[in-house]
């Protein structure tokens, strides 16, 4: 089937309830023309057909679809090449798309269907902590399945502990490690008042746990702590959070949350004279945090100047790392689109950013799973196909290994700071502005 | 004696019990439904915490919060609850769904409080806040808040239908009764009217009168009163011209 045929078919279905497409060398494919078809005795369950498929709910729509789309374009930039050179031993590899908006019920609903009726081969490029922790008992419920969750967009500790986490595999650094951090280096520059700013539900409170914990460990509690629903826009007011957090006196504030809400607070705590740092995790978005605050601003850096961001990928613009320099050149070449039912609402994809240099290194390691593969891809031999990645060089200066005991690839987390509307590392921690 | 004057008594009556039946229906009816309805919710609250608190052990030993979170974020879906928080055994608030910020009456509450408590919160209303154990408390203790404005609209819709119902009922019934009474009142005051005709009637013009059949062949007492008229009229004349009701006002009484 043609893919505008296909799009204009699948088109009424493309919000929660899900428009699913596969992607190929050379354009969009329908999904429903290349994914093989319901049933349980397929040989190899999402990689019959030649092809491996692999099922992505992800927040294309809505004010976190910065997020999802990024992760997704990072990710096809990756697989787009490799399909180009023939896929990996004749397989391409193709993604089933659903949109869930961010919000858990839909999450459900489409991985359901990836599993059941889809067949993918694996879960993959999943966003969210509130989606993914919904998603996981699913897992343990079709165990004998096998299908596994890799490189979910989320730091936090569901999938990484019992009783779910022999179901998924993470690549990028936790929550944990990202607030860890954070507290640790404004504990040791004297900013030992140190308050949190969350999405009220499982993301913010992982990440308010991640701080807790921190805190704990030095003796010291959480200041002040405000809370956000999920889903609210940068439109939207912050000032009551900020009040909050003002009367608790902060000497710095931790924000677990969404790009468009996150940014709703900063701009609202500068403009009520709460001038700490506002610190935010890998999660956040950070290019689409720094473009709504600076947008179209007489002073660009008027809120900016304050943000400190964590994250779990070195800079996009350090080209002396070899994954950054493929990265830009292949996201250069193949500039992955935001398929066009995801498109109700106008997006400018970001040319680099840390959430689809993410994407890209996630590809990449999946692509390198596969490769372990003697044969036709197997679920059941996934788990030994992941645990014989030992020491592996990715390009991004760190070695990835995995193992029975060990899911998460890797452990470490990058600092930066906004200058002249970039993110770069952060090098100073004293030089924070007081 | 005008028979529409006793009629007039008789609605009057049939009006007034009805009103003290449907009065007394409707105050007994709002008294049992408010009463039952405040309980059931609290129970369904209650059930709710413990449903919670049961549910938490494992996840609160384990420390995973994320997942706690998830937890009440599901329960907080359920009609009529509109926060819940989890304190740990010290005291500690490990999770909850306050936006945007834990409220200051919640903060300065008893966490280790297990009896149902009325709270009114600013901004947000009026909550039945209800409380359970986790593992009999050396876990942690679930708070749940159910809307009272709520559960307060719900019992005023509950008894609204059961007064409608009422009322419709009371309305069948008056319409019904007066229906009744008519069947009664009419052949009555065609009796009178007879009644009047016959005794204006001198001996010669009842002896050509063509008798009211209707009313004569009648087999209840109307048609028996006819006929003893009729009896009567033709043994006894009338005493006097002043001594009758005229036609009209016989007619009217029907």
């Amino acid at each position: 089937m043609h893919s505008s045929c296909a799009a204009a078919l699948l088109a009424p279905w493309a919000r929660w309830a899900g428009a699913a497409f596969a992607e190929g060398p050379g354009g969009v494919s329908s999904g429903a023309a290349t994914a093989p078809a319901p049933g349980r005795q397929a040989p190899a369950p999402g990689a019959a057909g030649g092809d491996i498929v692999l099922g992505t709910s992800a927040a294309f729509t809505g004010p976190s679809r910065g997020l999802g789309n990024e992760l997704y374009r990072g990710a096809m930039a990756y697989f787009r090449e490799v399909n180009e050179s023939g896929g990996i031993n004749g397989r391409r590899i193709t993604l089933r798309l659903y949109d869930d908006g961010y919000q858990p019920d839909p999450c459900v609903q489409n991985t359901l269907k990836l599993m059941l009726e889809d067949d993918v081969f694996l879960l993959f490029g999943y966003v969210g902590t509130p989606t993914v922790t919904r998603v996981l008992p699913m897992l343990k419920k079709f165990q004998e399945e096998q299908i596994y969750m890799f490189f979910p967009f989320t730091g936090a500790q569901p999938q990484r502990e019992p009783p779910y986490g022999d179901f998924a595999f993470n690549l990028r650094a936790s929550y944990r490690q990202e607030t860890a951090g954070l507290v640790e280096n404004f504990l040791a520059t004297g900013r030992r008042r140190i308050a949190v700013f969350y999405q009220a539900d499982a993301y913010g409170r992982s990440g308010w746990a991640g701080v807790r914990a921190a805190l704990e460990n030095h003796g010291e509690t959480i200041a002040g702590e405000a809370t956000y629903q999920r889903g609210a826009r940068f439109t939207g007011t912050m000032r009551a959070q900020v009040e909050i957090l003002q009367r608790a006196a902060p000497d710095a504030v931790i924000c677990v949350g969404a790009y468009a809400a996150c940014a709703a607070f900063a701009r609202d705590a500068i403009d009520l004279g709460l001038r700490v740092p506002i610190a935010n995790l890998s999660f956040v978005g950070s290019e689409n945090l720094v473009n709504l605050l600076s947008e179209g601003r007489d002073d660009p850096e008027a809120y900016t100047r304050w943000l400190v961001n964590s994250q779990v990928v070195p800079s996009y613009e350090d080209e002396s790392v070899p994954a950054v320099r493929e990265y830009r050149e292949l996201m250069a070449r193949h500039d992955p689109e935001i398929p066009p039912e995801f498109l109700d609402e106008p997006y400018n994809p970001l040319p680099q950013s840390f959430v689809s240099l993410e994407g890209f290194v996630n590809a990449k390691l999946m692509c390198e799973i596969f490769r372990r593969f003697d044969g036709e891809p197997l679920r059941a031999g996934l788990e030994d196909a992941v645990f014989s990645i030992r020491d592996f060089d990715l390009g991004i200066g760190e070695q990835v290994s995995f193992g029975p005991e060990r899911r998460q690839g890797l452990q470490r987390v990058y600092y930066t700071v906004v200058e002249d509307g970039r993110f770069v590392p952060l090098t100073d921690w004293n030089a924070l502005p007081a | 004696m005008k028979v529409h004057k006793l009629f007039q008594r008789m609605r009057f009556g049939i009006f007034a019990l009805f009103g003290l039946i449907v009065l007394s229906t409707s105050l007994l009816c709002i008294r049992t439904v408010d009463t039952e309805l405040s309980a059931e919710y609290a129970a369904n609250s209650q059930s709710i915490a413990k449903t919670i608190a049961d549910a938490s052990v494992d996840i609160l030993l384990n420390r995973n919060l994320a997942t706690l979170q998830s937890l009440i974020d599901q329960f907080l879906e359920v009609q009529g609850i509109r926060y819940i928080y989890i304190t740990d055994e010290t005291g500690e608030f490990l999770a909850h769904t306050f936006v945007p910020g834990i409220p200051e009456v919640i903060l300065e509450g008893d966490p280790f409080r297990t009896e149902p408590v009325e709270r009114s919160l600013p901004g947000m209303g009026d909550f039945l806040e209800v409380s359970s154990p986790i593992l009999a408390g050396v876990a942690g203790t679930v708070h749940l808040g159910m809307d009272l404005d709520l559960v307060a609209l719900k019992i005023q819709r509950a008894i609204g239908q059961q007064v409608y119902l009422i009322s419709i009922l009371l309305v069948l019934g008056v319409l019904a009764s007066i229906w009744l009474v008519n069947l009664v009142a009419r052949p009555l005051a065609e009796l009178l009217s007879y009644a009047v005709e016959t005794a204006r009637r001198s001996p010669e013009e009842r002896a050509h009168a063509v008798p009211n059949e209707t009313l004569l062949e009648r087999d209840d007492e109307v048609g028996q009163l006819a006929r003893l008229i009729l009896y009567m009229s033709e043994t006894r004349p009338p005493s006097g011209p002043g001594a009758l009701p005229d036609q009209g006002e016989a007619r009217s009484a029907a």
